[in-house]
């Protein structure tokens, strides 16, 4: 029986970073908001207080703080031809719920994606010729250009406050930062982070050759700040418990510490926690929403009806969510028709491992989720990459997170994996290592697809979202290239051994690499090639539209989070200036 | 600098309280011990009958013995930590996929049994002991040398459990003896933190705010457990949930 | 650091007290004999360091060494203000500071009973937000940079458990008002900038109340 509720403005699925910017900003220009949220409430005082929350057991190796895999799984295969079954474990990508969403256990690395990578398909062929990729690469451009982005890039690092070090400021290269960015309007909120021990080995190595370091962009703050919304953080103290834990310091940029307070001050906003949204509803045209069904926390079923519906949840779930409402036609490999979940694609992360005798202590325990150091001169296209045979890099950093040791006890290679000789390498190294990360691009192909798996139901009864993805040729051989360049930086940091782990297939979901899950409702100027347009409305349901990291037609070579929140505000503007003072398609089709 | 010492006394939490120890295991101490060494309390189990009990301290102990850095999984109180998992939430299916149909699936595609882990624990230590006992061995009375062979032989996947395949046992068995070795205290292994004062982890207590700038210089502080009070006594509490 | 001293301490302070401290120390190894002699800490700290609550006079003994050798040092540098403690803290070489420093957190000294005990209620409070925090004053849990029951972290923050409960008062108020400025990336400044006057005396009640936590 479902209980039909009065109307709403707009409703927000999914009250994350993205749903509660969005939710702020439209409730703050006068519309009644709803937004839902399928986990529960949660703030600094209490649940993100430590020494609880310093249990690496609970929630590094538990995932207390992930979406409850038992009621909402995914199935994945690595190819069509095989059999999907469920992910019973999360291990590889680690989607998150609750109030706050997955920026609550985020590890706060803040990036831009450079000028290039809005244009790729063009700037690819432009430089390499058409010809340069094979035909099952499907990148693509956006719709949208640098340029359109960088004052939400601004707007969004400002919320957050992001700690770090402008490189180019309009067109001015500055000392210290980055000299590859795309131009930036003015500094960073903050200056960068103290760095750390591992990070001034790396400076000092990647400058002998010819490298330019410059420090991590940082959403753990480096001083306390005051943001634009007048919400205050904290200084980050470097506890080492970041990506996958919550902060209690009021140091990380988290929507409980940027936004929330603001956003539940609003009377024009309602937040309902614990309801499961099943679909947005459409009309007999099936180009309008109605508005969306949800199952609560007690079980009951309601239909909120509301002008305007915005997904707003992890990227996998804006994919699930349209193909349970039939928005956009489904992705089909075989037939090469439909978008919705076409182009999906991840991150290409690779190692390398640098082993000092005793003398070198690193401490590893001390750190924020992005205090490290990095070089982006093998990252995206700030290299030629003719002859190579691929495109795209990786950003190269010694980019130390944390010591926490269930998980992190580095060993040489050759280490028997238990017994006497595995204790004594744990010991002889544990604090004598330093790891690189070495963030690598995904382009997508057209193997690579998300559907709704036809045999595995979540708790509410409705498909789960099917994952096919392996690793593109391409990304091995960039992953090859980079590994072999980050070596090299750990030897002239003089280690007595270096050792380069490139990422090979098949993918596995078995292995942490991000959850950096993007596309499946990419944006663009074609509606062959895309689900939403440039303003991130569906091209199919004018009063619906997608923000998240599905949203991008391929990954870059850096973290997705700046450029999501870029987006966000983006098409917020594109909101508040255009749609809602006259609904109606954005783009003609 | 300061340096506080701290004694951590290990209080039970519900029927099976343990008498707390006089002192820390000097590393000579455990290098001595075999697996049964009255010396080391022991633990009450409620998860592992007798036999398993026997197998896996054994076991656990070729994984992660003592040695000149530190005591081992049996002076960490490892099988304690997995007895307490299994015996609990985690060991009935916390956080695991139940739903069939089931299929081997490849590799990629990670573990897709329909066992809980203490259901795949009892399977596999059944089967264990059954064959043991038909060879006429039990597992902790064979030598190092052999309990080795024995242990490489599981984790190869030489041998079928019942249905587990073994290498699934054996990779279940070095996750959590590893985890049992260097999760917090309260969980009830890791005990008076011996395997964080072995690598200077210090613990859940985490401000560096200062130290971080002290480039190269170690750090040297007792390892802090989040379940200690301010004398240094960790309040077990092996049942808490793997969700916030 | 209440600069508020009674009359008959400011007696104490002054030239004649530098050059006795001076003679005391040498050159930096901590007097032979030093409960017998008096040097001027023990004057306004306590015979054992146990300090002197009414004069907003802090425990010290079994502080940690690294927090005590900071104050000094900021002392002596200007970068924490208070004229009494600079004079003393200007006068000694910087080895004479860590002496000091180390002498005094070897130290043990009973805890003094608060002449005017905290009730229930605010006990509690005091409790909470030792434990938890406060989100409305978007303060964290003390205990996070303070240790367990707040007995101090070491390399970190200085214990609060058994401390005077009028000079923990004093000193959020002073980091409150700006008037102490000498926490490192001003990290005490931003956890109580919005804890309210009541809040203010109920967290320092209950610290002043838990000497037994110590060891």
């Amino acid at each position: 029986m479902v209980q039909r509720l009065k109307e709403v403005d707009v409703v927000v699925i999914g009250v994350g970073m993205v749903g509660s910017i969005v939710a702020k900003e439209l409730a703050a220009a006068g519309y009644k908001v709803v937004g839902l949220e399928r986990g529960e409430p949660r703030f600094t005082v209490p649940e993100f207080q430590s020494p609880a929350i310093h249990d690496e057991l609970r929630f590094d190796v538990r995932k207390a703080l992930m979406q409850d895999n038992t009621r909402e799984p995914v199935t994945f295969r690595n190819q069509g031809s095989q059999l999907a079954l469920p992910v019973r474990r999360w291990e590889s990508f680690l989607p998150g719920t609750g109030l706050g969403g997955s920026m609550v256990h985020w590890n706060g690395q803040t990036y831009r994606f450079q000028a290039t990578d809005f244009q790729l398909a063009t700037r690819t062929r432009e430089r390499y010729g058409k010809t340069f990729l094979g035909p099952d690469v499907t990148i693509q451009d956006w719709g949208v250009t640098y340029d359109d982005l960088e004052p939400h890039y601004d707007r969004f690092e400002y919320l957050l406050g992001t700690s770090g070090k402008a490189g180019n400021i309009k067109g001015k290269i500055q000392p210290g930062g980055d000299p590859h960015e795309s131009p930036r309007s003015r500094e960073y909120p903050t200056p960068p982070m103290k760095e750390h021990f591992s990070g001034a080995m790396f400076r000092k190595a990647a400058s002998s050759l010819g490298y330019h370091p410059f420090p991590q962009p940082s959403s753990n703050l480096s001083q306390p700040y005051t943001n634009p919304e007048g919400v205050k953080l904290n200084a980050c103290v470097f506890c080492g418990f970041c990506e996958r834990y919550a902060c209690e310091h009021y140091a990380k940029s988290v929507p409980q510490t940027v936004i929330l307070p603001v956003l539940l001050a609003n009377p024009n906003f309602e937040l309902r926690t614990g309801c499961q949204v099943q679909r947005i509803n459409l009309d007999s045209t099936k180009k309008q929403a109605t508005g969306v069904t949800y199952i609560d926390a007690v079980g009951r079923e309601f239909m909120q009806p509301a002008s305007l519906v915005i997904t707003s949840m992890f990227a996998i779930n804006n994919i699930r969510m349209l193909l349970l409402s039939g928005i956009g036609a489904p992705y089909d490999p075989a037939k090469g028709q439909g978008v919705v979940g076409r182009n999906y694609a991840y991150q290409t992360m690779s190692t390398v491992a640098s082993f000092f005798d005793e003398g070198i202590i690193v401490n590893p325990f001390m750190a924020s989720g992005a205090s490290g150091t990095l070089i982006n001169d093998f990252a995206g296209d700030n290299f030629d990459h003719s002859g190579l045979g691929f495109i795209g890099g990786a950003f190269i950093g010694a980019v130390n997170t944390n010591g926490r040791p269930i998980q992190y006890h580095p060993v040489p290679p050759g280490t028997p994996a238990w017994g006497k000789g595995w204790k004594q390498a744990v010991v002889k190294h544990y604090n004598h290592t330093v790891m690189f990360s070495l963030h690598g691009s995904s382009v997508a192909q057209r193997q690579n697809y998300c559907d709704l798996d036809p045999t595995y139901r979540d708790a509410w009864g409705q498909p789960v979202l099917r994952i096919t993805f392996d690793f593109p040729p391409n990304d091995l051989k960039m992953a090859a290239h980079v590994t072999a360049k980050a070596v090299d930086i750990g030897k002239a940091m003089g280690a007595k051994q270096v050792v380069g782990s490139p990422r090979t297939g098949p993918y596995t979901v078995t292995q942490y690499q991000t959850t950096h899950n993007t596309g499946g409702t990419v944006m663009g100027e074609n509606p062959k090639t895309s689900v939403v347009n440039r303003y991130l409305q569906s091209w199919d349901v004018p009063n619906v539209f997608v923000i998240g990291a599905s949203n991008y037609p391929q990954n870059a070579s850096w973290n997705p989070t700046g450029t999501l929140g870029a987006l966000t505000y983006w098409a917020i503007d594109a909101l508040k200036t255009k749609y809602l003072k006259h609904p109606g398609r954005l783009v003609s089709a | 600098m300061t340096n506080l010492t701290r004694r951590s006394f290990v209080t039970g939490v519900g029927a099976a309280s343990v008498a707390p120890t006089a002192a820390l295991l000097t590393p000579a101490q455990a290098r001595a011990e075999p697996a049964s060494d009255t010396s080391v309390p022991k633990p009450t189990y409620i998860f592992f009958n007798a036999d398993e009990a026997l197998f896996i301290e054994a076991a656990c102990e070729r994984l992660i013995p003592a040695d000149e850095s530190g005591p081992g999984a049996l002076g960490a109180w490892v099988p304690n930590y997995l007895d307490k998992q299994l015996g609990g939430a985690w060991g009935a299916g916390e956080r695991l996929y139940r739903s069939g149909p089931w299929a081997a699936g490849t590799p990629s595609q990670g573990y897709q049994l329909p066992f809980t882990p203490a259901e795949l624990f009892h399977a596999s230590l059944r089967a264990i002991i059954r064959d043991l006992k038909s060879q006429r061995a039990s597992f902790h009375e064979m030598s190092g040398d052999a309990q080795d062979a024995y242990l490489k032989s599981l984790e190869s996947g030489a041998h079928d459990l019942d249905g587990v395949p073994s290498a699934e046992f054996f990779d279940m068995l070095l996750k959590m003896t590893v985890e049992g070795f260097f999760s917090d205290p309260v969980y009830g292994g890791n005990r008076d933190m011996v395997a964080w004062r072995m690598i200077g982890f210090p613990g859940a207590y985490a401000d560096y705010y200062e130290a971080i700038d002290l480039h190269g210089v170690k750090f040297v502080r007792e390892p802090m457990s989040l379940a200690e009070d301010g004398k240094g006594h960790v309040h077990m509490r092996q049942d808490i949930p793997a969700n916030l | 650091m209440n600069a508020r001293i009674r009359p008959r301490l400011a007696f104490v302070a002054g030239c004649t007290l530098i050059a006795a401290v001076r003679a005391a120390l040498g050159s930096g190894a901590p007097a032979a004999n030093s409960d017998a002699a008096t040097p001027p800490c023990e004057a306004c700290h306590g015979a054992h360091g146990e300090g002197m609550a009414a004069a907003h006079v802090p425990r010290i003994a079994g502080q940690s060494a690294d927090y005590l050798k900071k104050q000094l040092d900021d002392y002596a540098q200007g970068s924490r203000d208070n004229p009494i403690m600079a004079n003393f803290a200007k006068a000694l070489t910087e080895p004479q500071r860590s002496a000091l420093a180390a002498r005094f957190a070897a130290m043990s000294a009973p805890f003094i009973a608060q002449s005017a005990p905290p009730g229930a209620a605010q006990l509690a409070r005091g409790h909470q937000l030792a434990f938890q925090g406060d989100e409305e004053e978007r303060v964290q849990a003390c205990n996070n940079c303070h240790g367990p029951d707040g007995v101090g972290l070491v390399h970190s923050a200085p214990y609060l458990a058994g401390q005077s409960a009028e000079y923990l008062a004093s000193a959020i108020k002073a980091f409150q008002q700006g008037t102490r400025k000498n926490d490192a990336g001003q990290l005490m400044r931003s956890v109580v900038e919005h804890l309210n006057e009541s809040d203010v005396e109920a967290v320092a009640g209950y610290y002043g109340n838990l000497g037994s936590a110590m060891h």
